[in-house]
């Protein structure tokens, strides 16, 4: 790190807001330490360190949260730690609009408690609420359990400022809830993990929050079992908010937390269901709910606390205390099952335990692989997970390796290959970010 | 544009000829005025050529021959769009999709259904009903325009206010890039590896690269629907009304509002039973589930009460409802009525502001000698003022014109946008700076190299740009042709 550089953040965001040395433990990414880490307090203050960077050609990792810092190849090179934590404020809440305007440094949990006294949410329920800040949640792309009748951030954002590499502050989208002008650039920056841009604000679209809501959990002898109640459903009138699809394992992760305890032990999947609205519809819909699955075999309707959100939403994960890796699939809704199922196959034929979970109704899979030998040798977890991959693949759908070991991530790429539309994701990286300053390597396509 | 020689148009027409087949082709003037605007005829221009291309190979061929001449060229869709986004502002092709209108698959399962661009956006709603499902994005338009201009404009319409716009039902899309190659952005499931470039397309219109096959989602029918009619004695209170709702934390499929001069229209010509002295008229819709159905129409009504309603009115069956929508839908053949040619303006602002917008709309037509009607998307706040003219008077058009800068100046000020569904196209690339500041824009412009370096991709669109290449006038409205069967109304 040149001095000269730390000597100039120093004197733009103020000493105490830049870190060095032993305090940079907590933003060490695949092994590799930042040079420092700097927390700029205001959107001047993005912009002249992101400006300053560019100048030294020193790379800027945007860290929110942290909680998604370890997607993505490891980074050449760690360069500068760029947290949004002190832009926290909310500029913005007119209930009459149900829209918001509000800094990317935000947690979840704090926008959330912020919207709630106001009888309003933003319909986006990732894991780590608490901790997984507003920008970082749209830089990943994440979602949870609700994203089945809400959708993700991309059906919800609807205007973005980010700093852009040249240091520019420029806005997309707007603040109301339909508007064709220009470009949408907030589908842009959107799951682009920090390499085109900074977010520093967004304005989001919210719902009023209903007046109930209810998870309800089901048994089933068999995943097949349990996948044909999800299809029975879909084809219903019923209108989830959420169809989680659960393995014993995830299940019991799940479960852990509930009064009644292990959900899922006995059974062969769990499917859990969610339902909003007035307190006569959520009622029908659970009793429609039990008719519908018990031809499939579904059984033991059992209501959850609305505390098992925030575990539905990181069931997976939590299912072992530490995963050796964790990977994520988008696949078409009626592939799920059967990944599930023959992955889990893949896994334990080679000696390892899993976990699964889907967001059923969308296609969206994850699973957790715990070796309980020593990995020494990352071979046989890499051919797991290339077998998985393929799985995904030959059904049209993906794979992301979330979380790996490094040795593990230099033979598995940790995303898929998005063909030839990768050139043109090169073509819109060499349009804003020429020098490769944001998060270079991290990325897609060499991005 | 440099014009193309009579000998190099007829090699090049041979060229054509060559890739789509000889009825692909079209290049005597007669036939190309056609396709000289689409649904705003205040601008015009003539192509070289319309191509209609039946494959996206045929699309790629023709894309890159193009490519090779240094010749613009623009898709085309129904030509309904009301910016002028498909017009080949600087000559070159027009290449009409309207011949790749197939239905590919649909997955009932999946939810999803692959279709080619030139497909009615009806005809696929009606493909899937049978099995109660619907395609939800439902311009007014959509008896005649195509799925590949619904994805370049991310049309809305007015059931987008629960459902959400063209953007939110697209998974994927087979794009030919403006230099020939054939890719795919997205696919058929809801994420693909990398940046969103489906969700960077829709709204492009038609700069980035022409779709060649759309992967959307299908939706289940809704169990029931119920609609409410509720007439006020004053404008201020049905724009208060609508706040209302959404703050009493109802979602409704629709929030459709009319003005006094738009029911009097109405009720002259049809007579579908508004109150021909209501100041304004909200028109509301709820669908979902049967249960607590009746429990959320009663929560409108009284929000609709306690703004002020004189009159709140629920359609008791399927034949009410009909005649309620019918006068929403009427408006157009109405105003017809009354006036000789009107303009649809298209502005969005915060639901809240809606009583002093509409104030200000009033007033500026007014201060133009001209006058307004008023029927639009309420409920997201998408402003449509109809300003009436007549164009045989002189210097009216330029007034109106004047007049909706105006409006879309007060529609930025209140930190609204300048288009909430019809595009930027040429109408409005104007506009831009209103919204939008140079960085913004240069951004932009940026993205738009990332597709289409050359720039011979629908050029002279979206950016502020002189209209030189554009003969402006002499008459702004002319009824599309869908219009005029009275089978769409532009709003
Ligand atoms: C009576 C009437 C009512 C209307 N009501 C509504 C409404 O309620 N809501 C609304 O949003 N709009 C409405 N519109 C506007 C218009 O119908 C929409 O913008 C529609 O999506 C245009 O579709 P089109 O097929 O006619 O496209 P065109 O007008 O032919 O083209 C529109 C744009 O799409 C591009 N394009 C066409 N095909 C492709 C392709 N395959 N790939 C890439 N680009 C392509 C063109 O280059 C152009 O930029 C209305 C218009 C009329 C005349």
């Amino acid at each position: 790190m040149q001095d000269a550089l730390l000597e100039r953040l120093r004197a733009v965001i103020g000493p105490a807001n830049v870190l060095t040395g032993v305090e940079l433990s907590p933003y060490v990414v695949d092994g590799r330490t930042p040079e420092a880490a700097v927390f700029p307090g205001a959107l001047e203050e993005v912009a002249a360190v992101i400006a300053l960077c560019g100048q030294a050609e020193v790379p800027v990792v945007p860290w929110g949260g942290g909680t998604a810092a370890s997607v993505g190849m490891p980074a050449a090179r760690a360069g500068v730690v760029l947290g949004l934590r002190r832009l926290a404020r909310l500029v913005e809440h007119e209930p009459g609009d149900l829209t918001v305007t509000v800094e990317s440094g935000v947690t979840i949990a704090e926008l959330q408690a912020a919207l709630g006294n106001r009888g309003q949410w933003l319909s986006l329920d990732p894991a780590d609420a608490e901790r997984a800040t507003l920008g970082g949640v749209l830089a990943a792309n994440a979602a949870g359990p609700r994203r089945h009748l809400y959708g993700t951030a991309r059906d919800l954002l609807i205007g973005v400022t980010v700093v852009t590499a040249d240091a520019a502050v420029v806005k997309g989208g707007g603040k109301v809830v339909k508007n064709v002008a220009g470009y949408d650039l907030p589908k842009l920056f959107i799951g682009s993990y920090g390499t085109l841009g900074v977010i520093v604000e967004a304005t989001l679209k919210l719902r009023p929050v209903p007046e109930a809501e209810r998870l309800v959990a089901l048994r089933f002898a068999r995943l097949k079992d349990a996948a044909a109640a999800v299809r029975a459903l879909l084809a219903s009138d019923l209108i989830p908010n959420a169809v989680e699809l659960l393995d014993p394992t995830a299940a019991a992760a799940l479960g852990a937390g509930e009064a009644g305890g292990a959900l899922g032990l006995a059974a062969g999947a769990v499917l859990v269901v969610g339902f909003d609205g007035l307190p006569e519809q959520v009622e029908w819909q659970c009793a429609e709910l039990a008719r519908l699955a018990a031809p499939h075999g579904g059984r033991d309707a059992t209501p959850l606390s609305s505390a098992a959100w925030p575990r539905l939403a990181a069931a997976v994960r939590d299912a072992f205390p530490v995963a050796t890796a964790v990977m994520s699939f988008d696949v078409v809704p009626a592939q799920v099952a059967e990944l599930m199922e023959q992955g889990a196959g893949v896994a334990r034929a080679r000696g390892f335990q899993t976990a699964w979970a889907a967001h059923a109704g969308v296609g969206v899979v994850s699973a957790a692989l715990v070796s309980d030998r020593e990995p020494r040798e990352p071979g046989p977890v890499c051919g797991v997970l290339s077998e998985w991959r393929e799985m995904a693949r030959a059904g049209g759908g993906h794979a992301t390796l979330e979380r790996a070991p490094l040795a593990v991530k230099s033979q598995v790429p940790v995303w898929d290959d998005p063909g030839a539309a990768g050139r043109v994701m090169q073509r819109i990286k060499a349009q804003l970010d020429p020098k490769r300053i944001l998060n270079p390597g991290r990325f897609v396509a060499g991005i | 544009m440099a014009t193309l020689t009579s000998g190099r148009k007829t090699a090049l027409r041979r060229e054509l000829e060559a890739i789509v087949g000889p009825g692909g082709v079209l290049s005597d003037p007669d036939e190309l005025l056609v396709y000289e605007s689409d649904g705003l005829t205040l601008f015009r221009a003539l192509a070289d050529f319309v191509v209609f291309p039946t494959s996206a190979e045929h699309v790629a061929a023709v894309v890159r021959l193009a490519g090779r001449e240094g010749l613009p060229f623009v898709a085309r869709g129904a030509g309904t769009g009301l910016s002028g986004g498909c017009l080949p502002a600087e000559g070159g092709l027009v290449i009409s999709m309207m011949r790749m209108n197939r239905i590919l698959e649909i997955d009932y399962e999946n939810q999803l259904a692959v279709v080619e661009p030139g497909l009615v956006n009806l005809h696929l709603s009606w493909a899937v009903v049978p099995k109660g499902y619907y395609y939800a994005p439902d311009p007014s338009s959509q008896q005649a325009c195509t799925l590949g201009g619904n994805i370049a404009n991310n049309s809305g319409g007015p059931h987008t206010l629960k459902y959400g716009v063209t953007t939110n039902h697209v998974l994927g899309l087979e794009v030919v890039m403006p230099d020939g190659e054939i890719v795919w952005l997205g696919g058929r499931t809801r994420a693909t590896p990398g940046y969103d470039l489906a969700g960077v397309f829709v709204g492009s219109e038609g700069t980035f690269g022409i779709a060649t096959k759309i992967v959307v989602r299908i939706l289940k029918k809704p169990q029931a629907v119920k609609t409410v009619l509720a007439v006020f004695d004053q404008v201020d209170h049905a724009s208060a009304a609508v706040s209302a709702i959404i703050a009493r934390g109802l979602v409704p499929a629709a929030v459709e509002m009319m003005d006094q001069l738009t029911i009097q229209a109405v009720e002259d010509a049809f007579g579908c039973g508004y109150p021909r002295d209501a100041a304004a008229a909200l028109l509301v819709e709820l669908d979902g589930l049967r249960v607590g159905m009746d429990a959320q129409t009663e929560r409108i009504v009284q929000a609709c009460r306690d703004a002020g309603a004189r009159e709140v009115r629920t359609a008791r069956d399927e034949a009410e409802r009909a005649l309620l929508w019918k006068g929403r839908k009427s408006a157009f053949g109405a105003f017809g009525r009354v006036s000789p040619a009107y303009m649809v303006m298209d502005g969005v602002i915060p639901r809240t502001k809606l009583p002093y917008v509409l104030r200000r709309v009033n007033e500026i037509v007014a201060a133009h000698g001209l006058r307004v009607g008023n029927v639009f998307h309420a409920g997201d706040g998408n402003l449509h003022p109809n300003i009436l003219y007549d164009p045989r008077v002189p210097g009216a058009e330029a007034r109106v014109v004047e007049a909706g800068a105006e409006i879309m100046k007060v529609c930025a000020e209140v930190g609204g946008s300048i288009s909430g569904e019809h595009g930027i196209g040429l109408e409005k690339a104007d506009f831009m700076p209103f919204i939008f500041s140079a960085a913004d824009l240069a951004v932009m412009q940026r993205l738009k190299n990332a597709f289409n370096p050359t720039g011979l991709c629908n050029p002279g669109k979206v950016f502020p740009t002189k209209k030189s290449c554009v003969e402006v006038g002499p008459v702004a409205y002319t009824p599309h042709a869908i219009e005029a069967k009275g089978l769409a109304q532009r709003f």
